[in-house]
Order: C-alpha cells, then structure tokens, then sequence
C-alpha cells in the first residue's frame, strides 16, 4: 500500500557553510581533555614532568654544571617513555570508545564523518607532544643558559621525545581501527617490545636495525664535538614524521577515509618512512671517519690555544669558552708547588678518541712531550680531581707517561698538590680513587692512563689532607727538592712532612 | 510548500527478508507516529531515513536534500536529530559532556554558541539541575531524556525517534510524552513505537507498516473509525473473531465481523491498529 500526504511545511534550511575541519579541532580539543582523565595518562605525566624539573631543579654535585649540549639533546629522548605508552593504550581505547559504548550507530548518522573522527583522535594526542616539546625546550634550555654549557644542540635530537609521543598516539589510534579490541592496544606494546629484542639480538645490534627503534640510546659516555658526532638525527627525525604520518593515515584509510588525499597521503607517507630509514642506516661516512681519526690523533690542527698565565691551553672550537674553568685548577696545583714546577709553562691540551664515535668508550695512551697534561670533553664532578692529578703527575714527573708510572713515595706529593687546595680533599680523594675508597691500595683516575696509589701512600695522603693546610703547603714547599725525587720512598715522604709512615708504603700494590 | 521528508517506493531486503517493500511517505510537520509489530521494518526504515543505511531501490529527500549525493548526505544529516532505539551513552561523561560531544559531531563549531545550545537543550529536556551529573549516575529515565536531548541538539528540523518510551515507567513515559510533543513543535517528527497509547496521546499522524509495507497511513482518528462496527463483547470468547481477550470486568472483548446482535463497543486506536494488521498481527498483537 502506497500512500502519499500532502499536507506541507516550511523547509528549514541551514544556509551556514559546513566547517567540517573545524569541528575536527574541536572534536580533537574534546578528546584531549578526556585523555587527561585516564589514569594512566594523568600519572605518566605527572612522572615525565617531575622527573624532569627534579633532574633541574635539584642541586648536585658533578657534572650538571658543565653540560655539552650534544649530549643534553638526545638525552632528552628517554624521559617521554612512559607517557608514549600511556598514551598509545589511552588512546586506542579512547578511539574504540564509541563501539566499547554502543554509540556508533547513532554517531554514524551524524554529521562527522566517522574518519575524521579518526583523525580527531589522532590530532588529540598533539597537546602532548607540543606538551613534550615544551619539557624538552625547557629541558634543553636550562641546561643551555648554564655558564659552564658548551657545545651545540641538535633540533632533530631535540624532535625526537615529542615524535615518539605522537607516534605512540597514532599507533594506539591506528590499532583501534584495525583491532577493534581495547586488549590490542597492551599486547601491542608487549610485541613491540618483544620484537625489538629479537630484531636487536637477530642482527647484532646493526646499525641499520638500532635505528628502527624510535629512541636510539648510546653506549657511551664519551662527549665528542657536535660534528664528530655522526648520528642520523635528522634522518632518523624524517623517519619518525614518516612513521607518525603513515600510522596517521592508516588509520584515517581503515577508519572509511577512503578519498583519494588519503590515499595519496599513505604514499607519501611510506615514501618519507622508508627514505628515512634507508639514509639513516647508512653509516658512518669516509669523510666522518677522516675527521673523527684527524681530531683523534693530530687534534692540534683543529684546535685553538688561549693563553692564561704562564700556561697554554688548547681547546676544540666548542670548549674554548672553558680554558679559564682548567686554568683555574692547574693555578690551584701550582700554587702547592714550589721550585720550577710553581712557575712550569704547562700545555694544556684537549684529547678524545673519537674513532669509533659514540659506540664505545676508549682510554686515550698519555702525552710523552713534557710539559703537557691533557684534558677531557667532560668537565666537572670527577673530572676535576682527575685533571687536577694529571696536572700533578706531570709536575712531579715531567710528563704524564711517566706520571702513570710512578711508584714511590712521589705519588704522596703528586696526591697533596692535586687535592690540598681543594674545598673537600678528602671526598675529591674519595671520588678519584676508583673504589671510592680511602684507605688501601687503589686505582686513582685521571684524563689518560690512571695512576696507582699503594696503601702506604694513601695512609700518608689522608693524614696530610686531614691536617692545616698552610702547614703542610710550608712543609711541601720547603722539601721539595726530596719530595720530588725519583726513588723517594713514602716513608721518607711521610718523615719530612711529619706524618707515620706505615710498614710497606712504598709497595706499589694496585 | 514542501513536505520534511518526501519518500518514494524504499525497498531494502537483509539477506533473503525484505525489510521494506516499496514504501512511499511524505511526513510533514507535527508528531506522526509509526506503528508495527516486531520484524514490520519500523527500524529499517527509520534508520534508512536517518541515512544509517541507503535503500535497495527507491529514493527520498530530507528537507530538499537528496542523501543519494554525500553532500546531500551531510545536509540531511544536519537537518536530522535521531534517537536510536537502544541509545549508548558514554557512562564516565556527564550529561553536558556527552550532548556537547555530540554536538560537536553535529558539527556545530562555536565553543560558546554551542554551549549555550547544550545548555538550551538540556534545560528543555528538564536536565538543567544535573548536567554536571556522570550519565552512570543519572537514572534510566534521565539516561532517556540526554539522548533526546542529543538528538535535539541544534534543532534539527526531521527528528527521529525510535521507541523512546520502551523501558521507562509510567511517570516517566508520560513525562517523556509531554517532551516529544514539546518537541513536535514546529518541526517533522518521526515516532517508531509499539505503543498505541503513545500515538493515541502524542501524533497527528500514524502510519502502521507490517511486513515492510505501508498498511495505514492516516490520522490517528481514521485509524480509530477503521473498527467502528468490528468490536464487540461478549461472555465467553467468541470463536469468529480475529482476536478477543478477556478483559478486567470478566466479558470477552473480540475484533472482527460481529455476529448480529453483537454487543458492539467503541472502538479504541488499538482496534483499529489490530484489525489494520489483518488478524495474523492481531493475534500475535492481542496475545
């Protein structure tokens, strides 16, 4: 039976444009909001930011003073973790919370449509990444306006932490739409991080696998110049926006964005991933290796020299601001002295091995030439007491190969002039003694070849530094002539400056 | 003068059923109701109004806008507030919340006008004290009345409402009654029930659809008149009618063609609802 009805009314037109990519935003805006009230979430927030202004705000003795900002910038990278993973399981149930809910079949007849609801999910988790821009600014930027900074940051380092963010968010969102199951989301973070073991131990770290990892971490402690430093970070960057974007319009493709934008946005996507993954994974270029093995064996050619006081020191081009801070201590350890090694021209020289990047830590072989001491890339903390003792060794010795072989009662003098100046001798000695210890024989370190104290010098050494130090200074300078003797044993050390000299302390035992 | 909704010859069929069998409609300002028994294709064709599912064969306009087209798609959709029959909520958003979310997918963009019209809306569905409220905590009649509220946010012209009384008590249905006909108010609107009572109280016109097809399309007055004469009582049930049931004062009350000298009643809507469905739905009605 068909039956018509005549009777009319007036048509209500909506005469206002669609703004359809406006509602997106706001619908974006609206599910970022609701994103803060996942737990999850709100805790790894909570943590991410705490940590991060605990690090700054927290007042540490070492080497937070002297940050390389080649360095500060990728070790920005890691504190984003947990707030990834929240976000990637938060999200995806975010994203699956109109079927969770049964809401679908009445949002499916609304105006949005359900892709660019999609793509309002994906859009939600960019307040967290501008949020983790924002930390990892101010993060790198404290750390940049500190005085003893040195170096140069890298913004594709820098881009990472906020990448990884969003990739998280677009993963989780991506595997809404394709694993409509709130349990995807956590089995996914577990598979990740299962694949990304076996794809490590599978192809012994390779170069070219490590860097698929979103965040690449360094063995190394070692700080090179920015440009000795030879990581894809830009590449590596390209390879994340191209991840982020890929996973992005997947999601949009599986979420009915079947247009032909999108399509192209895939591509283009794929094409920007796999560019990024082929270059980063290229290696160390010939022209890298020659500059890493120049500044490693023949560093004066890249160097420039400052002159304070009588001595001279060389420094790479980003660490020249620092010469004054290394002045400081080779004054302080001269001013113990006394005959020619108070009034010694030193040179000061800057050395690294830089020849196999950040992949391993190496101990560079000690200076030969007399007169020269060298210093490190890392300046603060340890590093002080250990210049400090290199500067030492090479007054008493002559030079630091010989310092590293000294192995008399000398090295109770070498230990009074490193650290009877300092403001806490005996925590320095502590520190620069590798057991931290403060009694027996020990392994003291310095920039190059570590130098060896026996239990009889370190007896001597602690009761020396426990007493006045105008005292001992009078003492030191006035037997300096015996103190630095080649062959002077502890026990004679320790009777001149009027210390007990154990049994055994001139055995050389570590 | 155009009709909201002009629809002419839908046919959908689901598998090897046909859901909807050559269905013409032109709906028209005011409350009409749309009365079936189970598996008549109320739903089917309410969702294929609300463009959920496009029709097999056939077309239909919505306010002049043909969802043939995806832009034609979209300017329905705007004009349209729909109530599913079994609506899902968001439980942890409050009420504000979820019909502010839906507004947005209503895509109604300014943050502040839209606001005011989540506000307008809930105010009009009696929501206004408990907005702040988590729908987990609100009531199933109140859960009721948000989804109306959804479905009324941004004043649609064409509202759709499918079985919204279904579950709610008494109080709450007459409640819920006096909203859709606040609701009908210068605006088409479309009410899927089984309740006669609903369509009696609330519509001005009714269509009743049984095996996806138009049986009645008329006021609800006319559907009334169809059982003058073909109501009756009796003491016991009489075996010629179509249906007859026992009533609370103990006589029988049969529809069909009366034996003469019947005792003939006044017809009420349901009558002329159960006679409309040709007895097999009486029966099953009636039942």
């Amino acid at each position: 039976m068909n039956t018509v009805m005549e009777a009319t009314a007036p048509p209500v037109v909506h005469s206002e444009p669609r703004r359809p990519w406006a509602a997106v935003f706001a619908l974006a805006r609206f599910e970022a909001r609701d994103l803060l009230r996942y737990i999850p979430v709100l805790v790894a927030l909570v943590v991410y930011i705490g940590y991060i202004l605990w690090g700054l705000l927290s007042e540490r003795e070492g080497m937070d003073a002297f940050p390389a900002l080649q360095d500060v910038d990728r070790g920005t990278q890691s504190a984003p973790f947990l707030l990834g993973i929240a976000l990637l399981v938060c999200v995806n149930r975010a994203a699956l919370r109109s079927r969770r809910r049964g809401t679908d079949r009445h949002f499916d007849v609304l105006v949005m449509e359900p892709w660019r609801r999609t793509v309002a999910h994906v859009l939600s988790v960019v307040p967290f990444a501008v949020l983790t821009a924002l930390v990892v600014l101010g993060e790198f930027t404290w750390e940049a306006l500190k005085p003893g900074a040195v170096g140069h940051g890298s913004v594709a380092e820098l881009a990472v932490g906020p990448l990884y963010v969003m990739l998280c968010g677009a993963l989780g969102v991506l595997f809404a739409r394709l694993v409509p199951t709130v349990f995807a989301a956590p089995l996914l973070v577990l598979g990740l991080f299962t694949l990304s073991v076996f794809v490590s131990a599978g192809t012994s770290d390779a170069e070219w696998s490590r860097w698929l990892s979103p965040v690449v971490g360094e063995n190394s402690t070692e700080t090179l110049p920015s440009d000795l430093i030879g990581r894809p970070a830009a590449w590596h960057a390209l390879y994340l926006v191209g991840l982020v974007l890929l996973a992005a319009t997947v999601a949009v493709l599986a979420g009915g964005g079947r247009t032909w934008h999108v399509k192209a946005g895939v591509a283009g996507a794929l094409a920007l991933t796999l560019t990024g993954a082929v270059a980063q994974s290229g290696g160390v270029s010939p022209e890298l290796t020659a500059a890493r093995e120049r500044a490693t064996a023949t560093p004066e050619k890249e160097q420039s020299c400052i002159r304070h006081g009588a001595s001279t020191y060389c420094a790479f081009p980003e660490w020249t601001g620092r010469t004054g801070t290394w002045a400081g201590v080779v004054d302080r350890v001269q001013a113990l002295a006394a005959g020619s090694a108070a009034k010694e021209q030193l040179l000061v020289r800057q050395r690294f091995d830089a020849t196999y990047g950040l992949t391993g830590d190496t101990t560079i072989a000690p200076l030969t030439a007399p007169h020269q001491v060298t210093v490190g890339t890392r300046w603060g903390g340890n590093r002080v007491p250990e210049f400090a003792a290199a500067v030492a060794s090479v007054l008493v010795a002559g030079d630091e190969a010989k310092g590293g072989e000294l192995c008399d009662g000398r090295m109770v003098t070498v230990m009074w002039l490193a650290l009877g100046g300092a403001a806490d001798p005996i925590g320095d000695l502590k520190n620069v003694r590798l057991d931290d210890s403060l009694s027996g024989s020990a392994i003291v370190l310095a920039p190059t070849n570590p130098l060896s104290m026996s239990a009889g010098q370190t007896s001597v050494t602690v009761e020396l530094l426990k007493r006045p130090r105008a005292e001992v200074t009078a003492a030191v300078k006035e037997h300096w002539g015996e103190l630095t003797a080649p062959g002077v044993s502890t026990a004679q050390v320790a009777r001149v400056l009027g210390a007990e000299a154990p049994k055994g302390a001139d055995e050389c035992e570590a | 003068m155009t009709p909201t909704v002009s629809a002419s010859g839908l046919s959908l069929r689901y598998g090897g059923t046909r859901a909807l069998d050559d269905v013409s409609l032109r709906l028209t300002r005011g409350v009409t109701g749309l009365l079936g028994p189970n598996g008549a294709g109320k739903t089917t064709l309410l969702r294929v109004l609300a463009t959920a599912v496009p029709p097999d064969r056939g077309a239909f306009t919505v306010l002049g806008h043909d969802p043939a087209t995806s832009r034609g798609r979209q300017d329905v959709r705007r004009s349209l507030g729909y109530l599913p029959q079994t609506p899902g909520f968001h439980p942890d958003f409050t009420a504000f919340e979820f019909v502010d979310y839906v507004a947005i997918l209503k895509e109604l963009t300014d943050r502040g006008a839209r606001h005011r019209e989540v506000r307008r809306v809930l105010e009009e569905v009696d929501l206004g004290d408990v907005r702040g409220r988590r729908i987990k905590r609100l009531s199933g009649g109140m859960r009721q009345r948000v989804a109306l509220a959804a479905a009324l946010v941004g004043d649609p012209g064409f509202l759709v409402l499918d079985e919204p009384t279904v579950g709610l008590d008494p109080e709450q249905r007459m409640r819920f009654r006096e909203l859709i006909a606040q609701a009908g108010e210068g605006r088409t609107v479309l009410l899927s029930t089984h309740q006669t009572e609903d369509v009696a109280m609330l519509c001005n016109r009714v269509v009743v659809l049984a095996g996806g097809q138009v049986r009645f399309d008329g006021t609800p007055a006319e559907l009334t008149a169809r059982a003058a004469g073909q109501v009756w009582s009796s003491t016991e049930r009489d075996p010629g009618a179509l249906a007859g049931w026992r009533t609370g004062t103990g006589s029988f009350r049969n529809l069909g063609d009366p034996p003469t000298g019947a005792d003939l009643l006044e017809p009420t809507l349901e009558d002329g609802y159960l006679l409309t469905l040709d007895g097999a739905g009486a029966e099953v009605a009636a039942a």
